[in-house]
């Protein structure tokens, strides 16, 4: 395992050439370029407020705004959205690259990540911007979640899409699903509404939510919240979760990749 | 500056492929060996000494251009090991992995980048690589590559590879495309590179190419090697086997 993420230090230089690659691809197209990794997370934002906010009325815990709350995730949740869906095809959509030039395979998918990583950068002048309008309060949370979060979202993404990509190769069909079921992963976290609706839920059934708190994306949103919303901090049991379940599904990742490596460039 | 030992890969036919993730993930390649499954390269060894130019020949689908890939690393094996003593600068594929929606000097720093080149390098070497590629190509350097020719495509890629400072040079079949001229331009290329002591395996049909490059030949027949000899012993080898 150290031996992978060795290469892949060594290769930097070409994680940089295949990211910047891989944005020139994206927006030289497009008169708004840049600007639609704003737009996307943003008009999803508006959706949420108009629903949830004004026809639901949600209210958090501590007399917060709502809208804040979602901004607050909604960046890191495009970040992911994008990422887990991209990476299916990192390998598939690049196979001309990747049967003719040698180099350690895993900064295909890496490099989704990362090209995915600058889209987030990009959000962050509107998070703060809104952290302003919206008084989100600033804590030493702040200054510790949003850094925790980003790195625990940044290492359980390189396992999801090391995994991802590679089995995509050997089974098509995963590039359908996972697109499926990265709808069912947005509602599965407390993205657009708080995860004390699923504490004090009375219908959700106890393994129901023993099942809901097991997935380490939950921890990883609530330190997203934290940042400004100090009430949300995740508790212990949280963040160990978010922590090991982020270092297992990594694992996962490299060692199925490692496996999969030989048969996966036959078949490309 | 190349040892090969023992190389085998197997490649598996038909839909079965697919549905060996399982097998894949917890028995490796090893399991089940017969069902659907072939070995284009096995029990080949071979030494390659620096500055050495090897032809291989052998007919369609015996595992030439396996064996480059294999070589180039862009193919993992199923048995054996093969250590290089340096980079390879590979010419397997005629457009050299470039983004169809990228410009031409955009994908010369792409591809040049992702080959080990420094930008230092690049800027050093780009002004002659385009110039290399032609004067059409030169023209068009800031077009998008999908508007080039795929003679276009073919020159830009060979005079990527061509600039590379590695000193394993593996070629697939690249000289036969492009018109006459460029085709001169390859060859003074190629014979350049070969009295820099570079060394070079290159895979063609093309007798009148491989006696002229090469001093050693193999001939590649039912997934092993048949001829490790002269250019001549293995072209007349595998005449015999086509004749037959």
């Amino acid at each position: 395992m150290g031996h992978s993420v060795a290469a892949v230090w060594d290769n930097r230089t070409v994680l940089r050439v295949l990211v910047h690659r891989d944005l020139t691809l994206k927006y030289q197209q497009s008169i708004l370029g840049y600007l639609w990794s704003l737009i996307e997370p943003l008009s999803m934002a508006v959706i949420y407020w108009f629903i949830f906010g004004l026809l639901f009325d949600t209210q958090l815990v501590d007399g917060g705004s709502y809208p804040m709350f979602i901004i607050s995730g909604i960046f890191a949740w495009a970040w992911f959205n994008s990422a887990i869906n991209e990476s299916t095809t990192a390998l598939t959509a690049q196979s001309r690259l990747v049967t003719t030039i040698n180099l350690p395979r895993q900064v295909f998918p890496i490099g989704k990540v990362l090209g995915r990583f600058a889209e987030f950068l990009a959000g962050v002048p509107i998070l703060l911007g809104a952290a302003y309008l919206f008084n989100g309060e600033v804590t030493w949370r702040t200054f510790v979640g949003l850094p925790l979060a980003v790195a625990l979202q940044f290492l359980l993404l390189i396992g999801i899409s090391l995994l991802l990509s590679s089995v995509t190769v050997m089974l098509r069909d995963v590039e359908r699903f996972v697109r499926l079921f990265v709808r069912v992963l947005f509602y599965a976290a407390p993205i657009i509404y708080p995860l004390d609706k699923v504490y004090e839920s009375e219908a959700l059934p106890g393994w129901a939510k023993r099942l809901y708190l097991a997935d380490p994306m939950v921890g990883i949103f609530q330190l997203y919240h934290s940042a400004w919303f100090p009430h949300e901090w995740p508790s212990t049991a949280l963040l160990t979760t978010a922590v090991v379940g982020t270092l297992a599904v990594l694992a996962l990742g490299i060692w199925v990749f490692r496996q999969l490596e030989p048969a996966v460039l036959k078949e490309l | 500056m190349i040892r090969v030992r023992g190389l085998g890969i197997q490649f598996h036919q038909g839909r079965r492929r697919n549905l060996r993730l399982r097998e894949l993930l917890f028995h490796g390649s090893k399991r089940n060996p017969n069902h659907g499954t072939f070995w284009p390269l096995r029990d080949v060894d071979l030494d390659i000494t620096a500055g050495e130019a090897v032809g291989v020949v052998g007919r369609n689908g015996t595992g030439k251009s396996t064996l480059l890939k294999l070589i180039a690393g862009v193919l993992m094996p199923d048995e054996g090991s093969i250590h290089l003593d340096g980079k390879v600068a590979p010419l397997l594929e005629l457009s050299a992995g470039f983004a169809s929606d990228l410009t031409g000097r955009e994908n010369v720093n792409l591809v040049g980048a992702l080959h080990g080149m420094s930008r230092e390098q690049l800027r050093r070497n780009f002004d002659h690589i385009v110039e290399f590629a032609g004067d059409q190509v030169r023209r068009s350097i800031d077009a998008p590559v999908r508007h080039y020719s795929s003679g276009m495509r073919v020159r830009l890629g060979f005079s990527v590879i061509a600039q590379l400072p590695h000193p394993i040079l593996l070629v697939d079949e690249v000289m036969a495309v492009g018109d006459a001229e460029f085709r001169a331009k390859c060859y003074d290329t190629m014979e350049h590179l070969l009295a820099e002591g570079r060394t070079l395996v290159l895979v063609s049909h093309n007798e009148s190419d491989l006696t002229r490059f090469c001093t050693r030949g193999l001939f590649i027949n039912d997934g092993g090697m048949a001829v490790d000899g002269s250019m001549s012993d293995a072209l007349t080898a595998y005449k015999e086997v086509v004749e037959a």
